[in-house]
């Protein structure tokens, strides 16, 4: 079989302190492409609104002529969902979204420059 | 939106013949698709083939009203203007950032040429019709107020030195986001808006688009949220080529959003987003 090509993001992601997970998930249709993450994260159901968001925010930023969206943060009272999307990757046209969840400890500024950082390198 | 095939066929064409004007829809439909940067190098290496285009001069000039860079953009738009006298674009978003400035009798005289020049367009005659009324509202008080940049200035200190609950419901918030490149609007839970607005180049308020495509976004998050376990969602940020979003749930499972300029820190956008919230739960009465 052979290894994700998304494997090496993942792990490097799911290093930071607080990430509780890490996955890269089709905008499309809220798929999980690839996962790495902590028994008690539901992969679905944040696959499912990683899309859903990252979706409605490229919808109203184009509503309001903002160009394309390059990252999203959904914060609540013990953690987030932060995410980046990878438009085209693979030159198939596919477009992903590469998230991470986690716990209320996680160094916000440090693990945005990463996943800016994971997306760009997924191009 | 244009299909790939077609910034495919333009592309290929416009390597095959560098001076062709095809750089006009190409440009045009990059812009649409959100890919600033390429549009922008699309619309200069053609303005360098064609520099006295005003159609490629208000190509750019709308790049820039994309990218908050109004200086650039009123310099494209007045360029297409010496070319084109009558150019209808230019003769827009001249009109759009007169108004946004608070110059509405130069912003009215720019529309109505506009508007005189293509009668079909109905967003030119409603951007026209917001700002002759905002001309005929009274006169502001001569006391000091906040100045406020969206819609714009006059009209947003006229409504502001009434109580909060017979403030126009467009200026709302107007004194929060100050006089820069921001917009804050309320949304109800089906995605309507109750009070701010939004408005972008040509003077259209584009605040309704906005909120249908974020319907139902606070509700989807609260059921996700519960399902990971992690509380009560705060507040939704996002970053564009153009601009830094922040939401926060406001009263009645509706939405608070502002935009601002992308080179805003998230913590200060997030800070006057809450100051929004704050504005709506005391216009719509509700207690925290």
């Amino acid at each position: 079989m052979m290894p994700s090509p998304f494997l090496d993001t993942l792990e490097q992601l799911t290093r930071q302190r607080g990430v509780l997970g890490g996955l890269v998930v089709s905008e499309a249709d809220g798929i999980v492409v690839d996962a790495l993450v902590q028994t008690s994260v539901r992969s679905p159901v944040v696959a499912a609104l990683a899309a859903s968001l990252y979706r409605r925010a490229r919808k109203s930023a184009a509503a309001a002529g903002l160009g394309a969206v390059h990252y999203l943060e959904l914060v609540a009272e013990e953690g987030r969902v932060c995410m980046a999307g990878a438009p085209g990757y693979g030159g198939a046209g596919e477009d992903l979204v590469v998230v991470v969840v986690t716990d209320a400890r996680v160094g916000v500024g440090l693990l945005r420059a990463e996943l800016l950082r994971a997306v760009a390198a997924l191009a | 939106m244009p299909a790939s095939d077609d910034i495919h066929r333009w592309s290929a064409e416009l390597a095959g013949d560098p001076a062709s004007r095809v750089f006009l829809p190409l440009g045009e439909a990059l812009r649409v698709r959100g890919q600033l940067d390429l549009a922008r190098r699309v619309a200069v290496r053609g303005l360098e083939r064609h520099p006295e285009d005003a159609d490629a001069h208000d190509l750019l000039a709308r790049l820039h009203a994309d990218r908050g860079d109004t200086e650039a953009a009123v310099d494209e738009w007045s360029a297409a203007l010496r070319y084109a006298p009558g150019h209808v674009g230019a003769l827009k978003g001249m009109g759009f950032v007169c108004y946004r400035q608070g110059k509405l009798a130069e912003a009215e005289s720019y529309l109505a040429q506009a508007a005189a020049a293509d009668r079909e367009d109905e967003r030119i005659g409603a951007a026209l019709a917001r700002v002759r009324a905002a001309l005929a509202a009274p006169a502001p008080r001569p006391s000091p107020a906040p100045s406020a940049g969206l819609p714009h200035a006059d009209a947003a200190a006229h409504t502001l030195a009434r109580p909060l609950a017979d403030r126009d419901p467009i200026y709302l918030f107007a004194d929060l986001i100050g006089g820069g490149e921001q917009a804050a609007l309320l949304l109800d839970r089906d995605g309507l808006v109750l009070a701010g607005a939004y408005v972008v180049s040509g003077g259209v308020d584009v605040g309704q688009d906005i909120g249908a495509a974020l319907t139902g976004i606070s509700d989807e998050a609260r059921r996700a949220m519960r399902h990971l376990g992690l509380g009560d969602w705060s507040s939704i940020v996002f970053e564009s080529d153009a601009a830094r979003v922040a939401m926060a749930p406001a009263p009645d499972d509706g939405i608070a959003l502002v935009a601002a300029a992308p080179g805003l820190p998230s913590g200060l956008v997030r800070r006057v987003v809450e100051r929004v919230v704050e504005r709506a739960r005391q216009w719509l009465g509700v207690t925290a």
